[in-house]
């Protein structure tokens, strides 16, 4: 027996109350999806995987001053060294970490001609050595890894031989095999570089570049007084790695820097940190806009019952069960529910579109607001129960007492 | 009478605990949440320049090729940077990078660091209000001849010297020696303003070297380095002439005077550029921005800020229709003593007043306790997220602003429950009940 | 004292017009002691709330101590409350979250006199009706003809000149009743003029003026004289049991009032 209709004679003559929850629903679907979808866009975000060991691989700094060295076979010297250590799977130089925020970015010249000759999307650049796929911890897929004697030590511009990512290879090449094509550091015919290789998945250094997924590894080892040393190794050998790689390479030459050691885990973190700052702080938003929410409603009903304390009696004295009394205050609260629900729906694609011609965000998709009205449903009726049951509770012998 | 309706207040909060609380407990999150996001928000887009913000100068030009950026980068190529110091139109200005160098001193045990360092023009110092705790900046000769000399902050000072006065001492950087002639108070402005193109909200550096050293001493650079154009560049010489934009260019001016001045200057620049074969752009041209127009235009506050603001000032607002309902229900169950106080001779302004004051102390209360939720969320936070300080010490405004919210946005709520109340008709509550 | 003239009372509905008084005429002299009647619904209380100044009247003119009550603002009207009228309620009315002295310091306080002036006043007002030393206790504390004493200490805290009493034995036992209409009397013979509503007719007996309001109009009214007019009074309280129906309508538009206002 829904009594839908005395329901809503009482909501009309009372207005105000059920007004002022109506705007708050309405406000709270509004933010709720809203902040919600923000939320999941950001968790998928950062569910991104690099394609790297990243509890395995850590990256340092080595600053060398000495200008009185052959900076070339000190760093070769280094490198072997490391490799030695125990604990340590593999290492190499390279011009960038993955996920560290830094590092180098081009794009290239592909085509079977100067005049079909285009440029590719920007794709992070790798420059290291026959060991970096396997101190990257990334799977190749097609083709091979550089051999020993292809790899060319100096300056960026000798790169020959390269292997590239998946989406990078897609995203140039489609459906072809990338394996053998050729791409043009300088303009088309200048300075190729023949794909000899492609890696599953190989992620960048920038999180928010919309070519994250696109990257190369080109057949260079850098030689640079500052140079960053990319070293894999078993989980947990960090802190005595740490100890042992800058002792070991002082020994060698003092006058160098050795420092910043960092999981690509830790870059992880680091470089995603905004994203999980909004997430946490718009997750804080919704919980404590829900608590409000359902307590201020818990409030009102609370009321409410006071008030119609005789009401109530009279209705039970009137033959009125317990669950019709129950019953006719969800009614009363799913009646505000689904028209603020429907209300805040509208408000809330409203505020999503103005976000997203405003601010960089994507459409809001349909189910947030859907999923938080009924969400909300289910919290208010928990928000109106516990209240109502004590109004059921009222003796009808309340309608025969006072005047 | 004041005194007496706060005296009411309290017994009436004291009489419902639990809706009080409530009510305290919606505005203060409601609060906390917003002073939260304000609080970094302000921090963020706060104008560290303060009143020398219109004389600070960042210059851009556009100098790329038609088809490449599509926008002034926000840094130049050191020919372009080279060319416009030699420009005697504005009163100071300074070219900058930021490198890294070991740092040792003249203790063999010493453990060589590395910092970041600037390197920059004496100007510098005077344009972004360097204040000195010892010496002052190189002179301005050595900013054409160079001179191995070096600024050191208060932090630095300490760390190598125990704080002392280190005038004349020597510091090698990189095995160069280098003689200490300033010695900086700690300085550090936020938005790090002069140099956002890694970060706006980073440490200044540590230590200051004359920009005449780098074609010399090759430094190398830590920043951004971008190019439009494929070349290839193998040594220092070829990054020196290269189209790379790597070097920050700030000029100070006294008033929009010299500021046309030098924007006349620089367009003649770009013109004689031109017919040297250089800004092959329909749009080549330079462009003066003052430090609030340039913390504007490289979006120093992440949009992400802005939602948080927008829809954190939502939150608030649910808090107060939550509270205004509260209120309501609360004021109208009261309906009977007011009737009664109105019967005894209460005007309808003073039942008003009397409402409002005890809305106002709830709102206090609810301001208090926001501010101990903010102050723990950005505690929270900063713990949790490794934040920068300079963006979650809780500014000394907000002491204010947020009671000032709270009481203010209470009041609001209040207003409607409280008109309510006084205009109800007494006699209808005075007959026995 | 008091003077109406020609006042009447309309209360609109949506639907219904209901006159509460219409053409009511009444003159109460300094110091009296007036009974008001009347069955239920006949315009009573409405005659109390305008005489109180707590309700508008339609039209009409109306004068209390010399003022024209017609067009007050509200600031005007409370203040004459305060100063110059003591209301006391069937209900009592006393605020339960305040003490016997709060409770009776309330219209002091809005009066504006200093803590020192409202000290002596609280303390005389409660002497003068013998619950001095229970000034610290709670109204929860009393038994009903205490809390009824109470309320009078406050409504003559304020020196009114002029006392409005509706049903003020109402709910109290006979032998408290009788108390409180002696306190009542007395007030009246220290100068305070009293207008009593009541259901009462031995109540009404001990006035020095009997009105009798029925159908919003004053039907009749007797001076005190003895038995002289009791019989005529009775065979005219059957009568208004016959309009309680036609007055129906006052009566709920006031319910519809009180619903509006507790929403």
């Amino acid at each position: 027996m829904l009594q839908i209709k005395p329901i809503l004679s009482t909501l009309m003559r009372n207005k105000s109350g059920p007004i002022l929850l109506l705007i708050q629903i309405i406000l709270s679907v509004a933010i709720v999806a809203n902040a919600s979808f923000i939320i999941s866009e950001r968790l998928t975000l950062m569910d991104r995987e690099s394609g790297t060991a990243e509890e395995q691989v850590f990256d340092f700094r080595l600053y060398s001053f000495d200008k009185n060295i052959d900076l070339e076979s000190q760093i070769q010297r280094d490198i072997r060294a490391i490799r030695d250590l125990p604990g340590v799977i593999d290492a190499s130089t390279t011009s960038m970490v993955p996920l560290s925020g830094g590092g180098w970015s081009s794009g290239y010249t592909v085509g079977s001609s100067e005049e079909t000759a285009k440029d590719t999307e920007n794709t992070a650049v790798y420059y290291g050595d026959e060991h970096m796929i396997n101190t990257l911890g990334v799977e190749l897929i097609e083709g091979r890894n550089f051999y020993e004697e292809e790899v060319l030590t100096g300056s960026p511009d000798l790169a020959t031989h390269g292997i590239v990512s998946k989406a990078f290879a897609k995203a140039t090449w489609g459906d072809d095999t990338a394996i053998g094509k050729t791409m043009y550091a300088g303009d088309f015919g200048n300075m190729p570089i023949k794909v000899v290789g492609v890696v599953d998945k190989l992620q960048g250094a920038w999180v928010n570049s919309d070519s994250l997924d696109n990257s190369v590894i080109l057949n260079i080892k850098l030689v640079n007084v500052f140079t960053k040393v990319l070293v894999r190794a078993e989980v947990g050998t960090l802190a005595q790695l740490k100890q042992e790689i800058t002792t070991t390479l002082l020994k060698d030459n003092r006058n160098r820097v050795v420092e910043r050691f960092t999981l690509i885990s830790e870059h992880r973190k680091r470089v995603y940190r905004n994203h999980e700052l909004m997430a946490t702080v718009l997750s804080m938003m919704v919980i404590l806009l829900l608590l409000i929410t359902s307590l201020g409603l818990a409030g009102m009903v609370m009321f409410n019952i006071e008030r119609r304390t005789k009401q109530i009696g009279t209705r039970r004295a009137l033959g009125a069960k317990k669950r019709d009394i129950i019953s006719f205050f969800l009614v009363e609260n799913y009646i505000i529910c689904v028209v603020g629900g429907v209300i805040g729906g509208l408000v809330a694609v409203q505020l999503g579109q103005q976000l997203m011609s405003v601010y960089s965000l994507p459409k809001l998709e349909l189910i947030y607001p859907i999923a938080t009205v009924a969400g909300l449903i289910v919290l208010t009726t928990i928000a109106v129960i516990l209240p109502a049951r004590k109004a059921a509770n009222i003796s009808p012998a309340i309608a025969t007492r006072s005047v | 009478m004041f005194f007496y309706y706060l005296d009411l207040a309290w017994r009436s909060i004291k009489k419902t605990p639990f809706l009080s609380l409530l009510m305290v407990l919606a505005i203060s999150i409601g609060i906390g949440i917003t002073i939260t996001t304000l609080n970094v928000y302000q921090l963020m887009s706060e104008n560290p320049a303060g009143d020398r913000s219109d004389n600070l100068i960042a210059v851009q030009l556009w100098s790329q090729d038609k088809d490449a950026w599509k926008e002034f980068n926000a840094q130049l190529t050191y020919q372009d940077a080279y060319n416009l110091r030699k420009s005697d139109v504005p009163t100071r200005q300074t070219a900058m990078f930021v490198t890294g160098l070991a740092v040792q001193t003249e203790d063999p045990d010493f453990v060589p660091l590395l910092e970041s360092v600037r390197v920059t023009d004496s100007d510098f110092f005077n344009m972004f209000s360097v204040p000195f705790i010892y010496g002052k900046a190189w002179d301005k000769s050595v900013d054409t001849e160079a001179v191995y000399q070096v600024v050191i902050n208060e932090a630095l000072n300490q760390q190598l010297f125990a704080g002392e006065d280190s005038i004349g001492k020597t510091l090698y950087l990189d095995s160069k020696p280098y003689q200490i002639v300033g010695v900086t108070k700690t300085w550090s402005p936020s938005p790090l303003y002069y140099d956002i193109t890694t970060g706006a909200f980073k440490d200044s550096a540590q230590i200051f070297v004359p920009f005449s050293l780098a074609p010399i001493e090759e430094f190398q650079s830590w920043g951004n380095n971008q190019s439009w154009k494929r070349q290839s560049i193998n040594s220092y010489s070829e990054r020196l002439s290269s189209e790379m934009h790597w070097i920050q260019y700030w000029v100070e001016v006294q008033d929009d005077t010299q500021r046309d001045e030098y924007a006349q200057w620089l367009k003649r620049y770009v013109e004689q550029q031109q017919l040297l074969g250089r800004f092959d752009s329909p749009e080549a041209a330079a462009k003066l921005s003052n430090v609030e127009q340039w913390l504007e235009i490289n979006e120093v506050v992440p949009e992400d800020n802005k939602i948080l603001v927008g829809l954190s000032g939502l939150f608030l607002l649910v808090c107060l229709v939550n509270m205004l309902g509260l209120l309501l229900a609360k004021f109208l169950k009261r309906a009977p003593e007011v009737g009664v106080r109105r019967a005894i001779g209460a005007s309808r302004a003073q039942i008003f007043f009397q409402h409002m004051v005890e809305v106002g102390l709830i709102g206090f209360g609810g301001g208090l306790l926001g501010l101990l939720w903010a102050w723990g969320s950005l505690s929270m936070l900063s713990a949790h997220f490794d934040l920068e300080d300079a963006l979650t010490q809780l500014d000394l405004t907000m002491w204010v602003l947020a009671p000032t919210i709270a009481i203010a946005a209470a009041l609001i709520a209040g207003v409607y429950p409280a008109w309510r109340i006084c205009s109800t008709n007494p006699s209808v509550h005075l007959k026995s009940q | 004292m008091l003077s109406m003239k020609n006042i009447s009372k309309v209360f609109q509905t949506d639907l219904v017009e209901t006159h509460a008084l219409r053409d009511f005429n009444l003159e109460v002299q300094e110091g009296e002691f007036v009974a008001v009647t009347g069955p239920s619904g006949s315009g009573k209380t409405t005659f109390l709330n305008i005489a109180g100044l707590l309700e508008g009247f339609t039209h009409g003119d109306y004068f209390l101590d010399g003022v024209n009550i017609s067009n007050l603002n509200d600031n005007k009207s409370a203040t004459i409350r305060n100063e110059k009228i003591g209301f006391i309620f069937q209900g009592f009315n006393l605020i339960p979250d305040l003490n016997l002295a709060e409770n009776v310091e309330v219209p002091l306080r809005y009066r504006g006199f200093n803590a020192a002036e409202r000290k002596r006043r609280v303390q005389h007002a409660l002497e003068q009706v013998g619950l001095a030393a229970r000034m610290k206790h709670l109204p929860s504390q009393l038994s009903g003809g205490q809390q009824q004493r109470v309320a009078i200490a406050r409504a003559l805290a304020g020196e009114p000149r002029f006392l409005l009493a509706d049903e003020p034995t109402g709910n109290l036992d006979s032998m408290m009743a009788r108390q409180v209409m002696e306190l009542l009397e007395n007030i009246n013979k220290a100068g305070t003029t009293i207008i009593m509503v009541t259901h009462d007719a031995e109540l009404a007996r001990r006035a020095q003026r009997n009105i009798q309001i029925v159908d919003g109009q004053v039907c009749d009214f007797t001076m005190y004289q003895g038995g002289a007019r009791q019989q005529g009074m009775g065979t005219k309280a059957d009568k208004p049991h016959l309009v309680t129906d036609a007055d129906k309508p006052s009566d709920e538009s006031e319910q519809a009032q009180t619903e509006q206002a507790a929403s």
